[in-house]
């Protein structure tokens, strides 16, 4: 890597203000270490921000929320008392199975939603592409693709990384963003380009925006949520689908649903389509393989990740499964 | 001359089938251990010499060494796949701040042969200095049109949709083999496909590097501490014996690391360049794309079987990936099974545009392994045979016979074996299909003369030993430890060995699983020497016959007199300590000259997500004398490991355009991890094969050679249909489903 000055913010007001070229917010800084091996990265300043962890590294419920700060670690997550109850499945495992129980005990949640995707093109010096800024195109499209989109793609194949991610969102949750101008409450799913492209970058916070918490409501008593992703190993391997699932079964009938699938598209991927045709239908196998099928009917596969769709319809189905059984 | 030899009648063989064979062996040698011999030491769990030091971190590696001074080292590598160098500027690189040294290992007009050869090298005070300069290299090339796709390359055979080799079978040798396959009963074939596994060392290639004038000292990464040395010595063009290599640890080789490569040649240039230390380890990409590699393969077989299950004819043609050397991609096929089977065995290779392969770990046998042994699964089931059975009526090595049967016995195999192949268990979860399969392991790894060992017996009765070879991780250190401590009649605890420092006794390079087999006569010679030096020091004090004392069991003895203990008896040595050096005598002829093993395997495959799970295994493996047990089974666990995650995670992934392979970490790269792993057990089945003092023989090969078969069989019994190309990845799972679900 190359050389850079290392800050440490008196406070996140101060930490704000150091916005600008060049500089770069770590939390745990696992994703961005790697970046800056690989010389992909190279900023003048890095402002550290795990000195807030004593502020930001709490797990809280107040009424009828949960509020999660962002330098929580994935196990803390994991593990929180106040996140206990089916209604969190899905949140609970999401962080509880990425990457290793290492990476999980330094990783932070906010650090895990904000991280760059792993596109072997992208994020190696010796690639150009366009969401690197380096190339035209994009080189996934053409080139070795098993683990890139199959849905939503459109002049980049990458796909979001995050586990925590589509889970979070399945149950509805904000982020707290802290900026020049103050704060602001936006839902997760705003976090992400609603269009993502290429060119785009992968997360709408302002340069000087600071992701500080995410805000969790508490799920009602009947509702139930898991989280389910395929590997092609158990150890230590990026999702090549996920599913997250949020759950509600009244008089045997599905009385709400949400869906949101990772590791298939640039962004966590709702599948609001699939999830409403369970609505009034009985929580069975066979309904949720229908639904399945129907979260993956806009696939678009490329040359070697056809797998992807019969996988990722297992997953969900799967993930739609254990939330009914809880 | 030649030596005098005397006769000894050792009892060899396994329990059960042991035999009294006549040895002749030269008189300045032991008598060889055999199946009657009783061990203190030998076969027995003892704590790894080095262990403590490895998990306390207080082992130094090659990566460990930090010299004051030193510098960082890198090579500056073309980023195009084929072509020419037709500019190179080093000036500006020259310029950097930091740097100190800057060689051009290329001149204009030379050739490029795969993304990621060497074109320069620059050592400086940081690594990130080095980079800083790498980057301030101007290279121009020629670029010409490259082949990195093996399908796409000239002399590839043509595969049709579902895999299969179009071509012709060869004319060569046809009549015979023709012939065979016309008369059989049943006839099969089919393609089988391996990808490119990378040896994937934790520790990468290179070394540290510092001149004394004109005397070089090394610490490498390298499983050959001598060939290190003599490499050095005919490239550098210094007389190796100004050469010290150290290879006190080192961080897995697995066959890539025989030689000081260029990155140890440019890291002593860099040295003696810039005047001082030079550091120079490859990064994690250059590892996996610049080390070598074990070479992909497609292997069409087809085979005749009888009736009654033999095996009539067997027709094997290999295309191997080698990479730009277009050689050394050839693979093997077991041959016990066709000892009197009409065979023919066709190797070609197909030239790539990509870094070269290597010898790794039982180099083309587990590429030939898995598909025979697939083939053999195929056949059995087109006849309803069981594979058990199938193995046991055409296998003819008698050792491999008994280690079926008490494999098959441990396995539970009959029991577990899964007789409605596509089907789940009844009374189990539907979406689980279960199975189990098995492969034959072999392997030759008997050594050979040449290595010697230093003993030396202080007068505190502490026993060093001492051999310049390297232990590439397999446990050399407490092999040596172990038999001095047998031979003398001490406890381990009291001997130390030493190994990879050049300046002691030579020793084998490890590769072909010798390094075992060839050092452990010698330092049982060795200690024997001592055990004698000892007794004649002695009686030398004591002023009594040399005749009349001896040295055995940890005692010193005066015939009709007093007796020592081996403690008390160290204490008259005062300063004059015992020194000697035991020699490796020639292999005589004895019960085998190969090791023979097979391995069970029971996987779980989810028919939904295509995944593989690999839940047991079981490994019953010969491998002669088993000196120290716990390394032994240690290293059979080990390749079992290995083996895993060859048969279902590891490939080479390479982007065509540029030649470049796009996975050289470890994120996409993917090994096998904990959770992957299945219960797994080691049967060292015994043999006394008595073609040297202790008749030890290699366990790093053989063991690798058998997981991926027997898991691809077991895949095969899973699901029902065989999945013929390496690794088992879930989408090659899905698709084979698929397939079956369509016929």
């Amino acid at each position: 890597m190359r050389p850079f000055e290392l800050v440490v913010p008196r406070s996140l007001a101060e930490a704000s203000s150091m916005a600008g070229k060049g500089v770069v917010y770590k939390a745990a800084g696992i994703d961005l270490l790697d970046r800056l091996k690989e010389r992909v990265e190279a900023p003048e300043k890095i402002v550290n921000l795990l000195g807030f962890r004593a502020e930001l590294a709490r797990i809280e419920r107040s009424g009828s929320t949960v509020r999660i700060g962002a330098l929580a670690t994935l196990t803390q997550v994991a593990e929180a008392e106040v996140l206990r109850g089916g209604g969190f499945g899905a949140l609970l495992e999401s962080a509880g199975e990425a990457a290793t129980p290492q990476v999980r005990n330094r990783a932070t949640v906010g650090g895990n939603l904000l991280q760059q995707n792993r596109c072997w093109y992208f994020r190696q010096a010796a690639f150009g592409c366009a969401h690197n800024g380096r190339g035209p195109g994009c080189l996934a499209q053409e080139g070795q693709n098993r683990y890139h989109a199959i849905l939503g793609q459109d002049d980049c194949m990458r796909v979001h990384p995050s586990n925590v991610a589509p889970a979070l969102q399945a149950l509805g949750a904000s982020v707290i963003v802290q900026g020049g101008k103050g704060e602001r409450t936006l839902p997760l799913a705003e976090l992400y380009p609603k269009a993502p492209d290429a060119r785009g970058a992968e997360h709408t916070l302002q340069p000087d925006e600071i992701l500080t918490a995410i805000v969790v409501p508490v799920p009602g008593a009947d509702v139930r949520s898991a989280y389910r992703e395929s590997r092609e190993k158990l150890s230590f391997d990026w999702a090549t689908t996920a599913a997250a699932v949020r759950l509600a079964v009244a008089d045997g009938k599905v009385r709400e649903c949400a869906i949101v699938l990772g590791a298939v598209a640039a962004i966590p991927w709702v599948a609001a389509e699939a999830a409403q045709s369970l609505i009034g239908k009985e929580p069975s196998r066979a309904n949720f393989e229908a639904a399945a099928k129907l979260a993956f009917a806009g696939a678009r596969p490329l040359a070697q990740n056809a797998y992807k769709v019969p996988v990722g319809q297992a997953t969900l189905a799967d993930a739609l499964e254990a939330a009914a059984r809880r | 001359m030649n030596p005098r030899r005397e006769e000894h009648e050792i009892t060899v063989g396994f329990a059960g089938n042991a035999k009294k064979i006549k040895v002749k062996v030269d008189d300045r040698d032991l008598r060889p251990w055999d199946l009657e011999t009783k061990f203190q030491t030998v076969g027995t769990d003892q704590a790894r010499a080095d262990g403590v030091a490895k998990v306390t971190g207080r082992a130094r590696y090659a990566y460990d060494i930090n010299l004051p001074g030193l510098l960082h080292g890198l090579i500056v590598r073309a980023p195009i796949a084929k072509g020419t160098l037709k500019a190179l500027d080093l000036e500006a690189a020259k310029a950097m701040p930091g740097v100190k040294a800057v060689l051009a290992t290329k001149q204009p007009g030379a050739r490029i042969r795969f993304a990621g050869d060497d074109v320069a090298a620059i050592a400086a005070e940081t690594l990130d200095a080095a980079r800083d300069a790498a980057e301030k290299v101007r290279m121009e090339f020629t670029a010409e049109p490259h082949v990195t796709d093996v399908l796409e390359a000239p002399g590839a055979p043509k595969l049709d949709q579902d895999g299969e080799v179009t071509a012709p079978w060869p004319e060569r040798g046809a009549e015979r083999i023709e012939t065979a396959i016309q008369a059989a009963r049943h006839v099969r074939s089919a393609t089988y496909r391996c990808e490119v596994q990378t040896h994937s060392s934790l520790e990468t290639h290179g070394l540290t590097a510092r001149w004394y004038g004109d005397r070089l000292t090394v610490w490498a990464s390298t499983q050959a501490t001598f060939g290190t040395r003599a490499g050095l010595a005919g490239t550098l063009r210094i007389p190796a014996e100004n050469i010290t290599v150290h290879t006190e640890f080192m961080g897995g080789g697995f066959g890539s690391k025989f030689q000081p490569g260029i990155e140890g040649v440019l890291a002593c240039r860099l040295a003696k360049a810039a005047d001082a230390p030079v550091k120079l380890m490859l990064s994690r990409h250059e590892e996996h794309t610049c080390a070598g590699n074990r070479p992909g393969a497609i292997i069409q077989i087809r085979a005749g079987v009888n009736d009654d299950g033999k095996i009539t004819a067997f027709d094997y043609r290999c295309w191997g990936e080698p990479g730009f050397t277009g050689q050394g991609g050839g693979t093997r096929a077991p041959s016990d099974y066709f000892r009197d089977t009409a065979r023919r065995d066709t190797q070609d290779n197909v030239a790539t545009d990509m870094d070269a392969g290597r010898a790794m770990r039982a180099p083309g046998w587990p590429q030939g392994f898995f598909a025979t042994e697939l083939m053999l699964d195929e056949l059995a089931a087109a006849i309803g045979m069981d594979p058990l059975e199938f193995r046991l009526k055409n296998d003819r090595n008698e050792v491999r016979l008994a280690e079926w049967r008490q494999g098959a016995e441990a396995f539970r195999w009959a029991e577990r074996r899964n007789k409605t192949p596509g089907q789940p268990r009844a009374g189990g979860d539907p979406r689980w299909l279960h199975g189990c399969g098995l492969s034959s392991a072999a392997w030759g790894g008997m050594g050979g003369p040449g290595a010697r060992v230093t003993c030396r017996i202080h007068a505190d009765a502490r026993v060093e030993v001492r051999n310049g070879a390297q232990d590439l991780g397999t446990g050399l250190k407490t092999v040596l430890q172990m038999l001095a401590a047998e031979e003398l009649g001490i406890p381990v605890a009291m001997v130390t060995p030493f190994v990879g420092d050049t300046r002691d006794p030579v020793g084998p390079a490890s590769g072909g699983s010798v390094t075992t087999p060839t050092m452990a006569p010698a330092v049982r010679h060795a200690a024997a020497l001592a055990r004698r030096e000892l007794a004649a020091r002695v009686a030398a004090k004591l002023g009594v016959d040399a005749a009349k004392v001896a040295c055995a069991g940890g005692q010193v003895t005066v015939e009709g007199g007093q007796t020592l203990s081996f403690v008390d008896a160290c204490k008259l040595l005062g300063s004059d300590t015992v020194e000697v050096v035991g020699e490796r005598f020639p292999n005589h002829q004895g019960y085998a000259n190969s090791v023979a093993g097979c391995q069970f395997a029971e996987v779980r495959v989810d028919r939904h997500t295509g995944l593989v799970q690999v839940l047991d295994m079981l490994a019953v493996q010969d491998c002669g004398t088993v000196v120290a047990r716990k390394q032994a089974e240690s290293q059979t666990l080990g390749a079992m490991i290995q083996g895993v995650s060859y048969a279902l995670h590891e490939q080479r992934i390479v982007d065509h355009l540029t030649g470049r392979m796009v996975n050289g970490d470890f994120l996409y790269y993917k090994l096998t991890g904990p959770l992957d792993m299945p219960a797994m057990r080691a049967i060292l089945f015994p043999v006394a094969n008595g073609h040297t003092n202790v008749g030890a023989a290699g366990i790093g090969e053989p063991v690798a050679v058998a997981p991926a078969a027997a898991i691809a069989n077991a895949v095969f019994n899973a699901i029902g249909v065989p999945v013929r190309h390496l690794p088992l990845t879930p989408d090659k799972i899905l698709k084979a489903l698929a397939r079956a679900r369509r016929v």
